[in-house]
């Protein structure tokens, strides 16, 4: 796919539109995180050391060249706090990848990562790709939440696994790169499986050429 | 910036924060809402692409088929040098030229590439993938744009400081949970989230997903209003029928069949052919030969109600496009989804019905084949008319779908009904394949009609026998069964619609009463000849007629016009009179 040309039908596109992929992915975890910095730092490369409390659910949009593609992300930032979760969930369903962060400074926002991926399970479709990341992994002194326990516990989960600070820029941009990699690779694969020549009936148009060899009005 | 300051000094002002947490969310759901539109756009883009590259081949089809030429670009091909290639994906011969090669030993035709590159590129693939999870979910996440939507509604509501909440319609069946959360109206904020959030997930709820219970109760009131809706609908249709009874002498209106939607030509006749496969086959109609005709007026015969209803649901996939260089109104169908199940037992052999109305003739419809057991068929299939481009302000497309049960039985799906007029058939993105809810039948447009084509007019009385009325009138104190004679006057017709350039038509009646477990019986009147505004004063009869048997019969009447040359009779207009009611009244 990677490697096909899209010259052969004339590829238009006005500026804005200058991509070829949209993913949708949602940052969630507990309150106070990082999520909102860990996003900022990525989008803006800013970061500011007081807390802001995100309300209900917050979004930046980036366009990022990968694996010879355009791709743009809308990042969906979440409220931690427990009152928004009706709202927050709601947008479960809408992405493809998720960024699943605790604090290492904060055992108790660890312990919750567990609950967050059953969020996941619930209201996610079944193919929902997540980054399980360690953040503030700058400030080592303060750390409760060893490496290795949330290496093993990303394990069990089954979900890939950094450390990272949005304060000193660590980890950042290749957690994100990374879950654009992962979900580039679902979609191969969702398009593999679905690829006609193996499900044959499922593709409209190829549908037709199965069906009714001399009635060709359907170009496919 | 989004975010909002929440340290002590703003929580003290709690009613200015709510404003600015609801500031905040509405500004973000704004932003959302212009990435989406973006993003629309842009798939309509790549789907308008792929379909100019589908269209390219089907322009090209109108040749025969041959094996030996590129199914993309029509270029033959050779038997040794540039023999071409079947196609993985669509098993179709291409030349090399219309390949894209993904690696070295796989590659693709142009369309096929086309259609997984756009699949990819408009995020089909997840939708595809998450239905897996959610098969009622919509193709495109709105989440944003449902919040949105409930946001301004029920903020409207909720300014109004004093007011009771007024979620308590979406919170009633919600989670006892969250409903216990939401219990002070102080946190309005949260409350709101709570009960869109709610909304939300009954709108996506309603459709299939089972999972929740209690979501599923609280959907409960409104299916049966949806229901409630539906069964007045068919009401309306019965209403019609009523309404035929109480005219003394029924003044059906007939359709002429018209000139100007006339198959293509002999080839694209056989084209359409080999799409109807079922046993009603156009073919021998739009011919003019009258011969085993009038089997094909049970499409004019459930015109007029004389077929099963289920609650219309469900939705119809497909595009139109005028080619304005031949002349040519093609409309490709593609598929229908969460179609109603045609009868009990959940069996469904969904098919498409298409009129260009006000044309209701045989001329005029095309139909796509039947596609068995299925509520979610694949049609693919294109349907074409030759038509000036100046006649179509003046027509409505009619997309219906049926469903063929057995013994010719048909129940009506739902219907689309498409103003030509109002279509851009210049503006490309028109082309575009779209999904179309599917309608319940409108009342029938009688008084449109007379006033769209009021070419012609039938009036036929019925009258019993006098041993049938004499019938009635013992038969209370009778419990036999006695034949009767059913008698059909065709009085006359006028405005018939002129045909060949200048002629006057040689109109006759054919008169045909279908009764259930019997062979038609078919009845002509004399010919007129050479009149415009023909009157017969003929009486059909039908004998050995039990009134238990015309409670399900109906009898349909065609006028024709004979040839004066050739075999070829030319069908000028059909009327079906509907069924038992209008023979109940007679009584």
């Amino acid at each position: 796919m990677a490697s096909a040309t899209d010259s052969r039908y004339g590829q238009k596109e006005s500026s804005d539109q200058n991509f070829d992929y949209m993913f949708k992915i949602l940052i969630i975890g507990n309150s106070s995180v990082g999520k909102t910095s860990f996003l900022f730092r990525y989008a803006d490369d800013s970061f500011t050391p007081a807390f802001v409390s995100t309300v209900g659910i917050d979004f930046k949009v980036k366009t990022i060249y990968r694996n010879d593609k355009r791709i743009k992300l809308q990042i969906w930032d979440t409220a931690g706090q427990e009152r928004y979760r009706t709202i927050t969930t709601a947008y479960y369903r809408g992405a493809m990848g998720f960024i699943l962060m605790y604090d290492i400074t904060n055992e108790e926002s660890f312990n919750a990562v567990q609950d967050w991926s059953t969020q996941i399970k619930t209201y996610s479709w079944d193919n929902a790709q997540v980054l399980l990341v360690g953040n503030k992994c700058d400030m080592e002194d303060e750390r409760v939440v060893s490496s290795e326990k949330g290496r093993q516990l990303a394990e069990h989960l089954g979900f890939e696994f950094f450390e990272a600070s949005a304060k000193d820029n660590i980890n950042v941009k290749q957690t994100f790169e990374r879950l654009v990699d992962i979900i580039c690779e679902k979609m191969s694969e969702s398009l593999d499986t679905a690829d006609p020549a193996v499900t044959g009936a499922k593709q409209g148009p190829q549908l037709t050429d199965q069906q009714a060899p001399p009635h060709q009005d359907c170009a496919c | 910036m989004t975010f909002v300051k929440t340290d002590t000094a703003v929580l003290l002002f709690k009613g200015f924060l709510k404003e600015r947490e609801r500031e905040a969310v509405l500004e973000v759901l704004h932003r959302d809402q212009m990435v989406r539109e973006t993003e629309e756009k842009r798939i309509r883009k790549l789907k308008l692409q792929l379909q100019q590259l589908q269209w390219k081949g089907a322009r090209n089809s109108s040749h025969e088929y041959q094996e030996r030429s590129c199914a993309r670009c029509q270029k033959s091909l050779g038997l040794l040098m540039n023999r071409g290639a079947v196609c993985n994906g669509c098993s179709h011969r291409v030349c090399s030229e219309c390949r894209v090669c993904l690696n070295p030993c796989l590659w693709k035709c142009t369309v096929c590439y086309a259609h997984g590159d756009v699949k990819v590129k408009a995020g089909e693939w997840f939708f595809e993938e998450r239905a897996k999870k959610y098969p009622g979910e919509g193709r495109r996440e709105t989440v944003g744009a449902k919040l949105l939507k409930s946001y301004q509604k029920l903020s409207e509501i909720s300014v109004i400081p004093p007011t009771p909440p007024p979620f308590t319609e979406f919170t009633a069946g919600s989670n006892v949970k969250e409903l216990s959360q939401s219990k002070s109206f102080n946190k309005s904020v949260e409350n709101l989230f709570l009960s869109l959030t709610t909304h939300i997930k009954k709108i996506s709820k309603s459709q299939n997903d089972m999972a929740d219970r209690c979501l599923l109760t609280t959907d409960h009131g409104q299916n049966l209003e949806r229901r409630k809706q539906r069964r007045s609908q068919s009401d309306t249709a019965i209403n019609i029928t009523s309404r035929m009874k109480s005219t003394p002498s029924l003044q059906q209106l007939i359709t002429g069949a018209q000139n100007d939607s006339e198959i293509l030509t002999k080839r694209n006749c056989k084209e359409e052919e080999s799409i109807i496969t079922s046993p009603t086959s156009d073919a021998v109609f739009c011919d003019g030969k009258k011969h085993g005709s009038l089997y094909s007026l049970n499409s004019t015969c459930t015109e007029s109600g004389n077929f099963g209803k289920a609650d219309v649901m469900g939705e119809i996939e497909f595009a139109m496009r005028y080619i304005f260089k031949a002349c040519i109104l093609e409309i490709c169908i593609k598929r229908c989804k969460n179609l109603a199940y045609g009868e009990e037992k959940k069996k469904c052999n969904p098919y498409v019905k298409v009129y260009l109305l006000p044309d209701k003739s045989p001329q005029s419809k095309r139909k796509t084949a039947v596609k068995k057991r299925t509520v979610d068929p694949e049609f693919d299939e294109t349907l074409k008319y030759k038509i000036e481009y100046s006649q179509l302000g003046s027509r409505q497309l009619q997309i219906s779908v049926w469903h063929a049960g057995a013994l010719k039985y048909r129940v009506f799906l739902g219907e689309v009904v498409i103003p030509l007029a109002a279509w851009d058939f210049q503006e490309d993105s028109m082309q575009l394949f779209s999904w179309y809810q599917l309608k319940p039948k409108l009342e029938k447009p009688e008084h449109d009609l007379i006033e769209d084509s009021g070419e012609l007019l039938v009036s036929a009385r019925l009258s019993a026998p006098a041993q049938y009325k004499n019938f009635q009138f013992e038969g209370r104190k009778d419990q036999g069964v006695p034949s009767c004679q059913l008698q059909v006057v065709i009085t006359g017709a006028k405005n018939l619609p002129v045909l060949r350039a200048a002629a006057v038509p040689n109109p006759f009646v054919i008169g045909c009463l279908i009764l259930p477990d019997q062979p038609e019986v078919k009845q002509k009147s004399p010919v007129r000849k050479k009149e415009a505004c023909p009157q017969w004063n003929h009486l059909f009869v039908f004998d050995g007629v039990t009134p238990a048997q015309l409670q399900q019969s109906c009898l349909h009447l065609t006028v024709w016009d004979q040839s004066t040359s050739s075999s070829n009779d030319q069908f000028l207009g059909g009327a079906t009179l509907g069924a038992s009611r209008f023979f109940i009244m007679k009584n």
